[in-house]
């Protein structure tokens, strides 16, 4: 049986394969694709375009319409039913012909699987670019490049896996870039070209980072400025198919923080705004701790008109303070982690359940002290106040480590969670890159 | 493998964070009760302890007296303790306050106490009440039963406090009983008449025990050399009342012949409050100056006849006489001292009425 007829049996049940039989160039020809891939009138038009523009007869001269037909695309040197199968999931069409036995791989127009450029979803801009990444690889380079219009930017592309190959593309500045750091990138994707590199664990695991630290190792951003800046600073950018965000190695601490966008705003609003970010990651690590040690452990540090108010506003609550706030703080993870899976349209309705008639209800109901309501919702929204999605996930567990040292040690366990903290966060590294490093832009367009 | 060993190290500190913390002695704010005021009397060689506690319910605070009679302080608070609700906790122990008696037989068992408990802050304030403790704190509880703080704000530099008050705190007793140069004033209340709390002036503690007192307007003097800003307080002479808004002092000390020696000058900037007939404005600053030197003069002989040095000029001797004769300056040197004081006023304006003039301008 021959290979054309084997695959035809073998999708004989998909209704997704095509194949078709032409005249092309005057030879019979079968061509071979996936409808869902390809936008076969299209192709098929660009294609007798492409061999009438050729002009020649092809009845009186049967070998010029091989010339031109092996000019359609490139041959497949060995054909086997695995290349071929792996040229048309990957998108592109196949065209045979007899006489020799031919496989072309022709690249066709494709099928518009990806959204348009939009505004970027999980961060919003208040001043700057709202051009946001998109899952098309191809696009993301565009917009990178765009941004950054700098003939030192250097791409390479990686295709790997071998079960569902897909697209790695790193982007760096080639004279800004930290040589160390770009030759462990590139030498620990080559030794994992064979794994399938699909989510960012598996990527994390081909770069060999450790699986369970609790610290980002990259900054994921939607924004084309925040990836061009960090280009700027020597760092790597990368980027996978189907995936809508560019991945900076390393991630730093004044991510957290920082970001280039502020620099649209006068410098002095850009401090504040720094600030406050910094304030909210306090606020965030230390409120809950801190009630917990006021109420339970140390309420001498309270003046007395304090105290008696916050003894009025327990009374009647059954539960010790630390059971308390963590039975609270689970409740409020729990709306978080409800409200980012719903449709735009349900999640308000969660919102006032959950903000307004269980925070009430459970006040009235003495479950909880009135005091503790408001500074949970202070944590929440001081939480939201980080740059990043990635990055709120940290801070959010690091507080479970103060309040637990608080309820155990009181005040004194609020700084010494804060120390294990800096500590744990002083011991991250990559690549030799300490993650408490702050980096300095080398081109000198930046000052403050 | 790694991260096993690492998973058991976790959790044996997390065992050992939990067993040896102690953590199961905290206690929640609502379970404690916070006194804000504790008096101390002393019957027959026995303590009587009143408590005051601050008590939320929904309506509101009210405050709770609780009084119990015990062989030690602690014992009895110990025993209101076990007999309560709520575990009483001394941390918020804001005013301590002797009866009379007591602090005429000594205080040093009790300041001592306090200084050695963790409970006890050393920064509670210390008063002397001049009349029974039992119907002070009744009448306390009468008319205060709204503020349970009232007493605690009486010494406030920030709520109630005026300087013709002295402020004393527990550490500071402490100290005088162990210094050479240097005894306290405590001061002395009692119910008001109309208001709850009445001012009387402060007592003079030598070695803690109260040896005498001074008036209201003698502790505003003796703030003043502490140069505990004087501020607010009206001084009130034949002709004028005058507002104190600053002052500043300089001392310069000597031993002549063996005897000490001391020069010191109050620099007082006022204003003028209240005037009765036309007084000028030299007038105002020569009564000003008389009265206050003829007022502290007086006060300095009470001081040396006591032998308590509540004005610590001691301690600008400690440089001068050697420190085996220095424990001996409250006997032998503070009554042979000499001061010469001198007030100086200025009159720093005159309110928005400019009608007190000098003769001459006139």
């Amino acid at each position: 049986m021959r290979l054309a007829d084997r695959i035809c049996n073998r999708f004989e049940h998909d209704g997704d394969f095509i194949i078709e039989e032409h005249i092309l160039a005057g030879r019979p020809v079968r061509i071979m694709g996936f409808k869902s891939l390809i936008n076969l009138p299209k192709t098929w038009a660009n294609l007798q375009s492409r061999v009438r523009e050729a002009s020649l007869d092809f009845s009186r001269d049967p070998d010029s319409a091989l010339i031109v037909l092996n000019r359609l695309g490139h041959r497949i040197s060995e054909p086997d039913e695995a290349a071929l199968l792996a040229v048309m999931t990957a998108g592109d069409l196949i065209i045979f012909y007899e006489d020799p036995d031919t496989y072309l791989d022709v690249v066709p127009i494709p099928v518009t699987l990806t959204r348009s450029i939009e505004q970027p979803l999980n961060e919003n801009v208040l001043q700057g670019s709202a051009s946001a990444f998109n899952d098309d690889l191809a696009t993301n380079f565009g917009l990178l490049k765009k941004e950054l219009n700098s003939a030192s930017l250097c791409t390479k592309v990686y295709l790997s896996g071998n079960h569902s190959p897909r697209k790695l593309a790193l982007l760096y500045l080639e004279d800004q870039v930290e040589p160390n750091l770009l030759h462990e990138v590139t030498e620990r994707l080559e030794a994992n070209k064979n794994r399938d590199l699909y989510n960012l664990q598996r990527i994390c695991k081909a770069l060999g980072f450790q699986p369970w630290k609790a610290v980002p190792k990259f900054y994921t951003t939607e924004l084309p400025m925040e990836a061009a800046h960090a280009l700027r600073q020597g760092r790597i950018v990368l980027f996978m198919d189907r995936f809508p965000f560019a991945m900076i190695l390393p991630a730093l601490v004044g991510d957290i923080f920082m970001m280039e966008n502020d620099r649209n705003y006068p410098i002095l609003f850009m401090y504040l705004i720094r600030g406050l970010r910094i304030a909210g990651i306090m606020i965030n690590l230390i409120m809950p701790g801190l009630y917990v040690a006021l109420v339970s452990v140390n309420p001498e540090v309270l003046r007395i008109e304090l105290a008696l108010s916050i003894a009025e506003s327990r009374s009647g609550v059954p539960y010790p303070a630390f059971v308390e706030t963590l039975l609270l703080l689970v409740v409020l993870e729990l709306i978080i982690v409800a409200s980012v899976r719903l449709p735009k349209s349900i999640g308000p309705t969660l919102t006032v359940v959950g903000g307004i008639i269980l925070g009430q209800a459970v006040v009235e109901a003495k479950l909880v002290s009135s005091l503790l309501i408001i500074i949970l919702a202070a944590t929440t929204i001081a939480n939201s106040a980080v740059v990043g999605f990635q990055n709120s996930l940290p801070i959010r567990l690091f507080k479970y480590l103060t309040l637990i040292l608080a309820s155990l040690f009181g005040v004194l366990g609020i700084l010494s969670g804060l120390v294990i903290i800096c500590a744990y966060l002083a011991s991250a590294t990559t690549y030799g890159i300490p993650y408490l490093y702050f980096i300095k832009p080398k081109d000198d367009s930046h000052d403050g | 493998m790694m991260s096993r060993r690492l998973l058991l190290k976790l959790a044996m500190l997390a065992c050992c964070t939990l067993t040896l913390s102690g953590c199961w002695d905290n206690r929640d704010i609502n379970h404690r009760s916070l006194p804000v005021v504790m008096g101390i009397s002393r019957e027959d060689s026995k303590y009587k302890v009143f408590l005051d506690i601050p008590q939320t319910s929904d309506d509101g605070t009210r405050s709770m007296l609780v009084t119990r009679t015990g062989q030690t302080i602690t014992e009895v608070v110990d025993e209101i303790s076990s007999n309560m609700e709520t575990r009483v906790d001394l941390l918020h122990l804001k005013v301590i306050i002797f009866e009379r008696k007591y602090a005429e037989e000594g205080l040093i068992d009790s300041i001592s106490s306090f200084m050695r408990s963790r409970e006890i802050s050393a920064k509670a304030m210390v008063a002397i009440c001049d009349e029974d403790l039992g119907t002070f704190f009744s009448k306390l509880q009468k008319n205060s039963s709204s503020d349970q703080t009232v007493l605690y704000n009486f010494f406030e530099k920030n709520a109630g406090w005026s300087p013709s008050v002295a402020v004393t705190r527990t550490w500071e007793i402490f100290r005088s009983i162990h210094s050479y140069t240097r005894d306290i004033a405590i001061p002395l209340i009692k119910s008001g008449k109309s208001t709850v709390i009445e001012n009387v002036g402060a007592a003079i503690i030598r070695e803690g025990r109260m040896v005498g007192q001074i008036t209201a307007d003698e502790t505003l003097l003796m703030n003043a050399f502490d140069e505990e800003s004087a501020h607010g307080k009206i001084e009130v002479m034949n002709h004028a009342s005058v507002l104190i808004v600053s002052n500043s002092m300089k001392h310069h000390v000597a031993l002549k012949d063996g005897d000490p020696y001391m020069r010191s000058q109050i620099n007082l900037k006022v204003s003028v409050l209240e005037t009765r007939g036309e007084p000028s404005v030299d007038m105002i600053k020569d009564e000003l100056e008389t009265l206050l030197t003829q007022r502290f003069n007086k006060m300095f002989k009470n001081i040396q006849r006591h032998e308590a040095d509540i004005l610590g000029v001691g301690q600008y001797f400690r440089t001068r006489i050697p420190r085996n004769k220095l424990a001996h300056w409250r006997t032998e040197y503070l009554p042979r001292l000499k001061i010469d004081l001198d007030v100086k006023t200025t009159i720093q304006n005159e309110g928005n009425l400019k009608t007190v003039r000098d003769a001459s301008i006139k």
